[in-house]
Parts: C-alpha cells; sequence; structure tokens
C-alpha cells in the first residue's frame, strides 16, 4: 500500500491550466464589443482593464467567479444576460468559472517570473585572474574580478594571531585558546591552514555556534509567549537536533527535508518496537521526525484555544511564513492578506501552501523503545501513590477550608446561607441579595474558587499538622520513585481529519472565497495544485511534495538561500544583503555570479556545510585584513565589494561565552533541558510570574553556553536583550548591531562580569603565582589572544600599583576593550 | 472574496532614494547606518545624517510642527470599566438585572455569553466637571478637576477580548507579538533629548501580563526598547557600581580602558562603531550620576510630594511614580509610560471579574490623586502644554455582569470589553474640555465616531509632529507602520481647536 502511495506522489499528474482557454473565449465572444469598441466602457482584451470594469464597476472579482460581474452575466444571473445573441455553452461557462476562482491570471505561470532568484541558477564560468598568486579559489577569483571592476586593491592578508582568532569566533563563538594560538603561528607547513579550519570544524562547539545561527532564523523558543507564556517541553530536543545535525555535516537537502517531512519521508520506521535498543536506522529516522519539531515552536497564545479555528489558521500563517522566509528566502506573509505587491506571489500561493500544512497536527511521541515505554507503564505502583498522597494531603486542607467556611456562615441567617447553596444562575433577586454578603466574605478570606480575592490561608490543627507533613515526606519520596512521564519529543504528525482551506479576507481566519487545494507558488513553478488521491484510505502527503520540491537540484531558491546565509554569517553581510528577502525588495546580489556559483557548487558537493566553509575560509578573501584603506574607502566606503573583511562585534552568545571561557569556567556539557540561570532582583521584578523561571538549581549548570539557556518569549535574557539577542516573534535573518550605553553598564557593573573578571584574576594568578607581569601577559594572551606591548603592560602594571586595585578591576577593564568586543 | 488592492495604502512601492544612499555612503557613513530608510523618506539634511550616523539617538526634526514634544501614558493593566468612570450610562440602571436587548447585537467574550448575562448598574455617581461640564464618576473626582484640560475618547475599540491581546493592541497597534511599541515608534522617529538619560522609560507596579513586549522594539533595533526605571534596588538595570569598585576608582578604569581603546582606534579611524562604543561608556559614566539623581525626591518640597500623594499608604506607589514621570519630563526623557496594576503578590489589577464596583474602588483610590497631582504640577510649571497625557487600559468592561453560565466567576463582576471603551488624552497641544464619539446606550460598542486604536496611535504620533504615513521601518519585505493601515479618523486637527 505505501509503495502504492509513493509512486502517486513521486509521478505527479497535473491538470491543465484554464487561462489560455478563458482567454480565448474572451476574445472570441466578448471582445467584438468590449474590445476596441469599448461598449459600456469595457475592455476584455487586458486582465486589468476587466478588473477595472465598465459603467457598472469592476467586472472581475479574482478568486470569486459568484461575485464576479461577468460571471454572473454569462451565468444569466441577474439583469444583465451575456453575450445578447447566443450565451455560451456549459462547458465555457465552466472554464470562466474555474478561470476566475484560481485567481484569473492573464498568462503561465505567472506574471514577473523573469526575476533573477526565480530562475535555476547556472554554473557560471570562473573569471580569469591576472594574479594567480593571490586567487586562492574560485571564491577570489569572483572577488577579485569584481575589484578589479571597480578599482578596488584587496587587503592584505591579515597577520595568524588575527586569523586564528577569527575563525575561532567564526566557528566556535569562542577565543582561541593561547596554546593553539602559538601553535598556529608557529606551524609552518603549507597545510596549516587547512588544517586549522578542519580541526575547528571537527569540534562539536561548530555545531552549538553554528546551529544558533540555525535557530534565529527559525525563530527558536522554548516558549509560546503571551501571558502564561507556555513551555515547550521538548523544545530542546529540536534545538539539540539543530546542533548535532551540523555538527555531523547532514548535508542540507536532508536537513530541509527531515525539517518539513521528516515523519512523511520516512513513515516506516515510526515504530519503535522490537528489542531493547532502537536499531541505528530506526534512531536516524526518529531523529528526522524531530526535525519536525520546528514547526512545533512558535508563538502562541494560550486563550487562541477558545477558537480552535483561529488556532489552526494562526499555526498555519506561522508554518507558511517561516517556510516561506527560512528555506526560500520569501516574504509569504505579505500575501497571507493580498497579493504580494512586489513580488509575483498571491494570496491564493499562500493559502495552497497553507493547505500543504492544513492536514498536520503537533504531537508527542515516545523517543524511547516499545520495550522501555512498557517498562514505564509497569512502574505504575509508584505513580499510584504519588497520586494517594496528593490526595491525603489534599483532603487535610479541604477540611480546613470547611471549618473556616462554616465558621463563616454561622455570621450570617440560615436564609442567607441557604440562598447561598442555590446555583448562582437559579437564585431569585431575593435570593441575590440574601447572598451577596455572605459571598462577600467568603470571597475575602480566599473561600470562593475562581473568584479573586486573598488566597485562604489554611489553618491546621496539631494532629493534622502532623499527618500532612508525613504525608508530605512520604510524597516526596514516592516522586523519586514514580516514573509519571516517559521521554518524548514533540512533532509533526497527520491529523484524523484534513480540514478543507478557504480563500480568506485580508488575512481574517474566516473562510471568505473558495476552495484552495494544496500547491507551491505559481510563479516558482507551481502552477498546479498537487495531484493527490480524492478516495482511498491514504494520507495525503503534501508536506513530503514541499521537502523534495524544495530540495531538487534545479530549485532556483534553495541552495542561492543558504549559501548566502552562510556568506552573511561569515562575513558581517551577505551577498545578498537581505537573507530573507530575494524577492524585489530585498537587496541586489553584489556578486550574481558568485553566488549562482556557490549554489551551484554546493549542490554538486552533497550539501555539504563543512565544504562550504572550508571553501570560503580557505580563501584570500577570507584571509584578508579587516585594516581600511583611504583609497579604497574612498570609492566603497561600505566594503560592498570586499576589499578588506568586515570587523565584527561578538553578538550577545558568543560575548557571554567567551567572557565564561577566558574566565576558565565555561561548561561544555551539550544538550538537554534548557538551563535556566539566576537573575538579579531588579531583573526578575519585572516579570509577569516570576514562577515561570524555576532556576537551575546546579550552580555549574548556569555556566552553561549560551546556546542552551532558557529561551522565554516574554522575557529575553537581560543581558541578550541588551545585546541585540532577536525577537522571537518571527524568522530573524540577520541581528542588529546597536551601540549603546547600557551595553556599558551591563559590562562594567553587572554581577556576572564582575564575578567573572575575578574568576580570570583567580585563574591568571594560580597559573603564575607572584609574578605580576606573566599576570598581565597571561590575561593579554587569554583575552585577546596575544601579549602585550610594553606600554600596555606598563599601563596595567601602574594601575596595578595604585593603593587597593586588585587584579581583578584590571581583567574586567581588559574584559570591556573594544578589541575584545570586536573581531578583526 | 475583496479585492483588497485599493485600500492596502501600506504596500505602495517605496521610493528608493538611491542618490541618497550613495551621498550616505559616500560621506562614510555605512550601510549599517539604522533607520536609514525612514530619514531617506524624510528631506531630512546633511547636518542630520551625520549626527545620526555618530549617534542615532540625536534628536530630530518633526516632520511638521509639533504640538507635543513628551508623552506620559498611564496604563490602567487589567482594564478599567468606562461605564463606572468616563462614559456614564443611564440606561444601565433602568435595565439593571434584565439581559441585554437583542437590538444591541451579539459579540463574544472571554468568559461570557451576553445573552445569558444581566445588565449590572454602574454604582457611581456621575458630575458634569468645568466649564465644559464633562460627565465623570466620582472614581476620578480629583482627575476630573482637570476636564476643561482633557479630551474623552469614549469611542475606543479593537478587538483582542483578552489583556494580551488589548496590551499588544494599545502599545504596538496589533494583537499579537512582535510589533514596536508606541514609545519605540516615538524615539525612533524623534530621537532622544536627554544626554544622560535613555528616551523611553517604563515604570511598573509589577509584572505585566504582555511582559517585555508591551515595551518592548519589536522588529526595530534593540535600542529602542523601553528601560524599566525601578523604585526598588538599581532605578535602572546595571547602573549601580559593584560594592566594592567607588566613583573614583571606577573613573581611573575608565580612563585605562580610554588609553587602550584609543590605541586600538588608531589604526581604525574609519569604524564609527568604534568611537561610538568608546561614547557610550562616557555615557553610562554619566547614567550613574544622573539615574540616582533622577530617583532622588528628596529634593521635592513637602507640598510637592503632598500634591502626589506620597503622604498616603494607599497613593504612595503611583504617585511616586507620577512624580517621577514629571521629573523624567524635565530631564528630556520623550516617552513616559507607567502602569497600575502589575502584579505583585498576586494582585489583579483593573481585571474587576469580580465585585467590579470593589476593585475599581480600591485601584481608582491608589491612581486618582496622583494623577491629579501630576496635571496639576506640569501646568503649574508650564510643561502641560508640550506634554502630553494620555490615560487608557488594555479595554474597557462588560455593561454586563461577568461570566454568568460562562467561568463560574462572581456577582457584580464585569468582563473584558475591547468593541467599546475609553481614554482621555490631556496637555500637548490639546484644548480640552472635548468628548469624541459614544458608544451605544449601554456602552457595549463604540458606535459614533469610532477610534481604532491605529486612529489613537496616528493622533499621538500627529500631536508629536510625525506624519504617521511616514514613519516606516522596512521589515519582511515591507514597510511596517505603528498606524499599518489604519489611521484615517486621527483626531489631531480637532483635538488642537479650540
Amino acid at each position: 500500500m505505501r509503495t502504492l502511495l509513493l509512486l502517486v506522489v513521486c509521478a505527479p499528474a497535473f491538470a491543465a491550466p484554464v487561462y489560455e482557454a478563458a482567454r480565448a473565449i474572451l476574445e472570441n465572444r466578448c471582445a467584438v464589443c468590449h474590445g476596441q469598441a469599448q461598449t459600456s466602457g469595457l475592455d476584455v482584451r487586458q486582465r486589468e482593464t476587466i478588473l477595472k470594469g465598465g459603467k457598472r464597476g469592476p467586472a472581475l472579482i479574482p478568486g470569486n467567479a459568484d461575485e464576479s460581474l461577468l460571471y454572473k452575466a454569462v451565468v444569466h444571473v441577474g439583469d444583465l444576460q451575456m453575450p445578447p445573441a447566443k450565451p455560451l455553452t456549459a462547458e465555457e461557462i465552466e472554464v470562466i468559472r474555474a478561470w476566475i476562482n484560481e485567481g484569473a491570471d492573464w498568462e503561465g505561470p505567472a506574471i514577473g517570473s523573469k526575476w533573477w532568484a526565480f530562475q535555476a541558477p547556472v554554473k557560471p564560468p570562473v573569471p580569469e585572474v591576472s594574479d594567480t598568486a593571490w586567487s586562492r579559489s574560485p571564491v577570489d577569483a569572483f572577488i577579485w574580478a569584481k575589484l578589479g571592476e571597480k578599482s578596488l586593491k584587496p587587503a592584505p592578508a591579515a597577520d595568524r594571531r588575527t586569523f586564528i582568532r577569527r575563525a575561532s569566533l567564526d566557528l566556535h563563538g569562542l577565543p582561541p585558546d593561547p596554546a593553539d594560538v602559538n601553535n598556529f603561528v608557529n606551524d609552518h607547513a603549507p597545510d596549516a591552514y587547512e588544517r586549522l579550519i578542519d580541526r575547528l570544524l571537527a569540534s562539536p562547539r561548530y555545531g552549538e555556534r553554528w546551529g544558533r545561527h540555525w535557530l534565529d532564523v527559525v525563530r527558536y523558543a522554548d516558549t509560546g509567549g503571551f501571558e502564561t507564556d507556555m513551555y515547550y517541553r521538548n523544545a530542546w530536543r529540536y534545538r539539540d537536533y539543530v546542533i548535532q545535525s551540523f555538527n555531523a555535516d547532514k548535508p542540507y537537502d536532508t536537513f530541509v527535508k527531515e525539517q518539513i517531512a521528516g515523519d512523511e519521508l520516512w513513515p516506516d520506521d515510526l515504530e519503535l518496537a522490537g528489542g531493547y535498543e532502537i536499531p541505528p536506522t530506526k534512531l536516524k529516522h526518529l531523529e528526522a521526525r524531530i526535525g519536525t519539531g520546528m514547526y512545533t515552536i512558535g508563538p502562541t497564545y494560550h486563550e487562541a484555544a477558545l477558537n480552535g479555528a483561529q488556532l489552526h489558521y494562526e499555526w498555519l500563517s506561522d508554518a507558511v511564513d517561516t517556510t516561506g522566509e527560512a528555506f526560500l528566502g520569501l516574504t509569504l506573509a505579505c500575501s497571507r492578506c493580498h497579493d504580494h505587491k512586489f513580488d509575483p506571489l498571491t494570496q491564493r500561493d499562500y493559502h495552497r501552501m497553507m493547505a500543504i500544512f492544513a492536514g498536520s497536527e503537533e504531537r508527542e511521541i515516545p523517543v524511547i523503545s516499545k520495550m522501555d515505554l512498557f517498562g514505564f507503564k509497569s512502574g505504575y505502583p509508584a505513580n499510584l501513590r504519588v497520586e494517594e498522597y496528593k490526595e491525603a494531603i489534599e483532603r487535610i486542607e479541604k477540611r480546613s477550608r470547611d471549618r473556616a467556611t462554616r465558621e463563616i456562615e454561622a455570621r450570617f441567617s440560615p436564609e442567607a446561607v441557604q440562598a447561598y447553596e442555590v446555583a448562582l444562575k437559579d437564585r431569585t433577586p431575593k435570593q441575590m441579595e440574601l447572598a451577596a454578603l455572605l459571598e462577600q466574605a467568603l470571597t475575602v478570606a480566599g473561600l470562593r474558587e475562581n473568584a479573586s480575592g486573598k488566597m485562604f490561608v489554611p489553618q491546621y490543627t496539631a494532629q493534622e499538622k502532623d499527618d500532612r507533613e508525613r504525608l508530605i515526606y512520604e510524597l516526596g519520596k514516592a516522586s523519586l520513585e514514580a516514573r509519571p512521564t516517559f521521554p518524548s519529543a514533540t512533532v509533526l504528525a497527520h491529523a484524523d481529519v484534513v480540514p478543507d482551506v478557504y480563500m480568506t479576507s485580508r488575512g481574517d481566519f474566516r473562510p471568505a472565497g473558495p476552495k484552495v487545494s494544496p500547491g507551491f507558488p505559481r510563479v516558482l513553478g507551481g502552477v498546479h495544485d498537487l495531484e493527490e488521491s480524492a478516495n482511498g484510505p491514504f494520507v495525503p502527503e503534501r508536506r513530503r511534495a514541499l521537502a523534495l520540491w524544495l530540495t531538487s537540484p534545479d530549485h532556483p531558491l534553495t541552495a542561492r538561500v543558504i549559501v548566502n546565509r552562510v556568506w552573511y554569517w561569515h562575513f558581517g553581510r551577505g551577498i545578498v544583503g537581505t537573507p530573507n528577502d530575494f524577492g524585489r525588495q530585498g537587496e541586489a546580489p553584489t556578486h550574481p555570479e558568485l553566488l549562482d556559483w556557490l549554489a551551484r557548487n554546493f549542490v554538486e558537493s552533497g550539501w555539504s556545510m563543512k565544504k562550504l566553509h572550508r571553501m570560503i575560509m580557505l580563501s584570500n578573501t577570507y584571509r584578508m585584513s579587516s585594516q581600511s584603506d583611504e583609497s579604497n574607502f574612498r570609492i566603497d566606503p561600505s566594503n560592498q565589494y570586499l576589499w578588506r573583511m568586515n570587523r565584527q562585534r561578538m553578538d550577545a552568545e558568543a560575548l557571554r561565552d567567551s567572557v565564561l571561557d577566558v574566565a576558565g569556567v565555561l561548561n561544555l556539557q551539550m544538550g538537554g533541558r534548557p538551563v535556566i540561570p539566576p537573575l538579579t532582583t531588579e531583573e526578575k521584578a519585572v516579570m509577569w510570574a516570576p514562577n515561570q523561571w524555576p532556576v537551575s538549581l546546579d550552580p555549574m549548570e548556569h555556566n552553561r553556553r549560551s546556546v542552551y539557556l532558557y529561551v522565554k518569549r516574554s522575557f529575553p535574557f537581560p543581558m541578550f536583550a541588551i545585546f541585540d539577542e532577536p525577537d522571537t516573534a518571527v524568522s530573524c535573518p540577520r541581528r542588529d548591531v546597536t551601540t549603546v550605553a547600557p551595553q556599558a553598564l551591563a559590562l562594567l557593573n553587572s554581577e556576572f562580569m564582575e564575578r567573572q573578571a575575578r574568576n580570570l584574576a583567580a585563574r591568571v594568578q594560580k597559573t603564575y603565582p607572584d609574578d605580576r607581569d606573566a599576570w598581565v601577559r597571561g590575561a593579554w594572551q587569554l583575552a585577546l589572544s596575544r601579549d602585550p606591548s610594553p606600554q600596555e603592560k606598563e599601563k596595567a602594571l601602574s594601575f596595578l600599583d595604585a593603593a587597593s586595585t586588585k587584579l581583578d578591576k584590571l581583567c574586567l577593564v581588559l574584559l570591556n576593550t573594544s578589541e575584545f568586543l570586536s573581531i578583526d | 472574496m475583496k479585492n483588497t488592492d485599493q485600500f492596502c495604502g501600506l504596500c505602495e512601492k517605496t521610493v528608493r532614494a538611491s542618490s541618497r544612499r550613495e551621498f550616505l555612503e559616500k560621506a562614510g557613513l555605512g550601510f549599517g547606518m539604522l533607520g536609514a530608510g525612514y530619514l531617506l523618506a524624510r528631506d531630512a539634511d546633511a547636518a542630520t545624517w551625520t549626527a545620526r550616523a555618530s549617534n542615532p539617538f540625536a534628536p530630530k526634526p518633526p516632520d511638521f510642527p509639533a504640538q507635543a514634544k513628551n508623552v506620559i501614558f498611564l496604563f490602567m493593566h487589567g482594564g478599567p470599566s468606562h461605564v463606572d468612570t468616563f462614559d456614564p450610562k443611564p440606561l444601565l440602571a433602568k435595565l439593571n438585572g434584565k439581559t441585554p436587548p437583542p437590538s444591541f447585537g451579539k459579540v463574544d467574550f472571554q468568559f461570557t455569553k451576553m445573552e445569558k448575562a444581566p445588565l449590572l448598574a454602574s454604582s457611581r455617581t456621575f458630575r458634569k466637571y468645568g466649564q465644559s461640564g464633562i460627565e465623570i464618576s466620582d472614581l476620578f473626582r480629583q482627575t476630573a478637576q482637570f476636564a476643561d484640560d482633557m479630551a474623552v475618547i469614549r469611542s475606543c475599540y479593537h478587538d483582542g477580548f483578552t489583556h494580551v491581546l488589548g496590551q499588544n493592541w494599545m502599545n504596538t497597534g496589533w494583537a499579537r507579538v512582535g510589533r514596536p511599541s508606541m514609545g519605540s515608534w516615538v524615539v525612533y522617529g524623534l530621537g532622544n533629548e536627554s544626554e544622560n538619560l535613555p528616551a523611553f522609560m517604563v515604570m511598573l507596579d509589577g509584572g505585566i501580563k504582555a511582559g517585555a513586549p508591551a515595551y518592548g522594539s519589536g522588529f526595530l533595533p534593540a535600542m529602542y526598547q523601553g528601560t524599566v526605571l525601578r523604585t526598588d534596588g538599581a532605578p535602572i538595570l546595571n547602573v549601580n557600581r559593584p560594592e566594592d569598585i567607588g566613583a573614583g576608582e571606577q573613573r581611573r578604569m575608565l580612563d585605562l580602558l580610554n588609553w587602550y581603546n584609543e590605541r586600538h582606534l588608531e589604526t581604525r579611524q574609519e569604524d564609527s562603531q568604534l568611537a561610538a562604543r568608546m561614547n557610550s561608556y562616557e555615557l553610562a559614566f554619566k547614567m550613574e550620576m544622573s539615574v540616582p539623581e533622577l530617583a532622588n525626591l528628596s529634593q521635592e518640597t513637602v507640598a510637592t510630594r503632598k500634591l502626589y500623594g506620597l503622604d498616603e499608604t494607599e497613593t504612595a506607589e503611583f504617585g511616586t511614580q507620577c512624580l517621577m514621570a514629571r521629573r523624567m519630563v524635565e530631564r528630556g526623557v520623550r516617552f513616559v509610560q507607567l502602569y497600575s496594576g502589575g502584579n505583585k503578590g498576586g494582585s489583579v489589577g483593573w481585571d474587576g471579574h469580580n465585585q467590579c464596583d470593589q476593585n475599581h474602588t480600591v485601584m481608582a483610590r491608589r491612581v486618582d490623586r496622583p494623577i491629579a497631582g501630576l496635571l496639576a504640577d506640569l501646568k503649574a510649571r508650564g510643561l502641560l502644554e508640550s506634554t502630553l497625557v494620555l490615560w487608557g487600559g488594555d479595554f474597557g468592561r462588560t455593561p454586563f455582569t461577568n461570566g454568568v453560565e460562562g467561568g463560574g466567576q462572581g456577582q457584580a463582576g464585569r468582563d473584558h470589553n475591547p468593541y467599546g471603551f475609553s481614554v482621555w488624552m490631556a496637555g500637548g497641544g490639546i484644548k480640552g474640555g472635548k468628548v469624541i464619539g459614544a458608544t451605544d446606550e449601554i456602552g457595549l460598542r463604540a458606535v459614533e465616531d469610532k477610534v481604532h486604536m491605529h486612529d489613537l496611535h496616528a493622533t499621538m504620533l500627529t500631536l508629536l509632529g510625525l506624519d504617521y504615513r511616514k514613519l516606516t521601518y522596512h521589515f519582511q519585505g515591507r514597510d511596517f507602520r505603528l498606524t499599518d493601515v489604519g489611521g484615517q479618523n486621527n483626531l489631531a486637527p480637532r483635538l488642537t481647536q479650540g
């Protein structure tokens, strides 16, 4: 059965388009009067003029035949009946109807398809380079050619210290170890650079750094945002999946396929029975499913659940928007409410994409073998004991409540008590009045359910107090044995019912137009709907079709978009300056041929990210110094054409991780539940519900890498918020880099920085006891990957000479320097 | 399906001022300059460009002469009932206990099925105040003394019927998260006039339900987000030096830092970011002085402290916020937002689901005197003319009782009502004594001269001298506005006329 289905999806049979037939009918049957003659002001020879209409107003409402004057006229609904002499045949009417309902396109595949980003990239020839010594790789040839065109001269190579610091911060988000700096500077083997890059790429620190980049793109967070800020208990599994994928150099096409349709592509491996161990192939496919977690971590507000249809529509919107920006580099979001104003993307395209996700829903699945799962079930007695102890404790609390209620009731008349016991909706006005004061007294005491008043504080007898304490102790013991929930992942699965998707109006969730079938944006070749079996037991595998389409080697956007992102993360600027917008509102590529060459080469190299990094980082372009040059600067001040390396500021995570690393306390433990670091009282004071920040109890955890910290949508981690951490509402293509006083305050005065400066001071003092020169040198090497100059050292030592000044103050200064914060 | 082309004015193609962009780059200001899109759209002169490049907060000229320079936004967290405060509904008294007549239509609420919910008369007494005779209830009898300075807008509406949606609508002009807040837009548009204080400051009396996004910068750069000013502990995060570092020692540290940074800069002169970073340390050092100075109320006279209600337990907290707000405005802080009713120890704020009248009596008692004090003080100091004071909340409340048949909540409560509610404005060029718009006879829905949040925001921006249609930021492939495609009912021209 499965095989059959796969065949159907792999070889879709497409229905014929209707625009040509419709145009023929208009030309043959209508244009005689409504052509050049423009009878009653209507001209049917152009889509625009039909839209504009004639004396009676617009003749056409794309997507809605029933409301279109043109259709009403040919079908003879209402007073206008056309053509007057000989009505259209039933077949012709059906063509007109279908054409209007499908959006009334005038030509195929779609207007505007000539835009460069919508053409499959063609691998251009690598330009000839006159200075072959400079050109180390094809990347250099493209850059060199453009520099020549603009009369720009490339900057000389950066020195080795600068290079290893740049490459380490780039690939790991951490400065290099002083010993590694020393080794590299003195490594005169011809392949020194190659071995450095390979070593950096092989370290798990690489996945932590580059996984974090991807998490920006997929708007990662551990909670849903808004008031209750629901906790997504398995979001971290997706985060770990991303990190592992980068570390394993998972081919990017696989990475895309897994996130969109891991479940649909490897459906046979969803059953985890058959032994104590899950076999490796199944583990691999389980991992693929966890990739679909990408669609379960978007913003969701609690009360959205009050309206199922709206909740579903918002979820679909988030799925389409994120898919569009992350994989296609297109701002589909514009076309939720109306046809895109700048790109040939229609509201219908948007809803076709929605329909792809419409049959999917979030589900929690076990990530352990069936044997282990049964093991959980066999451990049930401890779970029951937990329940029993909880209920026993609640009974004691209820006794106290009941006593307090009776005491208050005793102060009122029996009539009032009686009236109060009548259900609110059945009370007579007299009863209302009688019950009111009692109700108020109970509210004040916190004794009415759901009523907002003071919290009830139970009073226990000595016996109750003893019993309760014993029960709480027993509850604790039982909890240690109990296993209430099994380890799970939150993934996409097929819904039991696949809801239809309808055109909507201005982004409102309520259907306001015809039903829409699943499909891809027409301008990208998705002229036809996805073919699906209308009957039969099959679940439509729409995401699978989307994943395969996106990862086809000739897709015009997928490879270009990711190589551009990688370029941006390396250089601080993309070849296309707007990594999430390859449309007409985005910036034009500075090096279109290079972009296409890289995209093609990427696909030919098996979509390998690590090969791409190697290609870029071993180029002379990447090796250039960031030093400016007057004549170049006059021509290209913003360094669009890369005549030098861009200087970058550490981002929030690199900054925190580097400080911890330099201080010698970074905990390199990988993966697992989010780490929740402590907050100061001031930081915590503005949180709506401070109990939503349960601090990790193991202090060692607080020094974990930043990628593992709790990402709470309604409360950004304060230090990150100051350093331009992205908003997690939607995909973030590139981070802002701002320079403001609160950053200086945080780096000078925060408890965190003070502690780490002390740690750094202790670290160098321990390594070089009683040698102040060595302290300064050690601190410089750790923080700046170099020795201090004689003047710098002298300045540092005279600072230390001042009364009461300790080494930790010098370390704090060092961690505040522009040099520490910036990457040359 | 409607053809939406004709009413999506936002998506008009923006003309790319390439020559200007080129000029910027020639001038060495770089592609990363913040807010360039907006400035490109405005015909700013070279001096503005240069100032903006070295300091993105540099004050910017408005689009046209401004009436207001500053805003103080008093936010009643939880949603104050309009029918008990600024929108009297005598019919409610007549229909008390009866279900709403079907003629008022049916709408959805969070907990209440309105066809089964008995109408609830207000227990408040309304009186006409001032020469204008605006009717205001006794909950705000002191604030009401300024009726002739106020424009009461009784026809506000949006469609977010839960707190976070309401708070997002009011603050960011959009129900969901991700959009910049009003304060961020204003600072983005006008810059900062203060040299040593943040331009957008927020004071809270507890956590708010919408959280940081209510005063966040959304898709604008993070530097435009609101800074929380506290009355306990460090007034601004990290503004207090660590205990073991004295001012003298920190100065020496900064001098050393400067010395190193200058060496670093020597070979990197072209990088304006490095110079900006060095400046930011000097500004930080100034803030360590200016912020405690701002927060120190000891220089205020006994009479002033009394005016704001600092002498009474109930009014001391909000009074302190209001007094700080005046001090901030005096020091050039552009946008101040004060919250009443945040969560501290389980407080529900203005969320009167249960015993609404009791709840509002307590809450209004806390804010009425401080607000009146603020208005009086601003007026006396000549600051009210240039300071727009805005009062509002998440939404209004229902004219009927809360949750009968719905959530099992208590008697005499009122549910959330975003379909019609009141806000008021004073100062900032407004000629007071005006009532704008009306709700229906029971206060369920705005019916006359309706004012959407986009209209309210357009009004505010106009008073500040900003053209709400031009204040845009390019994001996700299009130019976003605070007012989205709305703002057509911009009240500013009417409010500023006598």
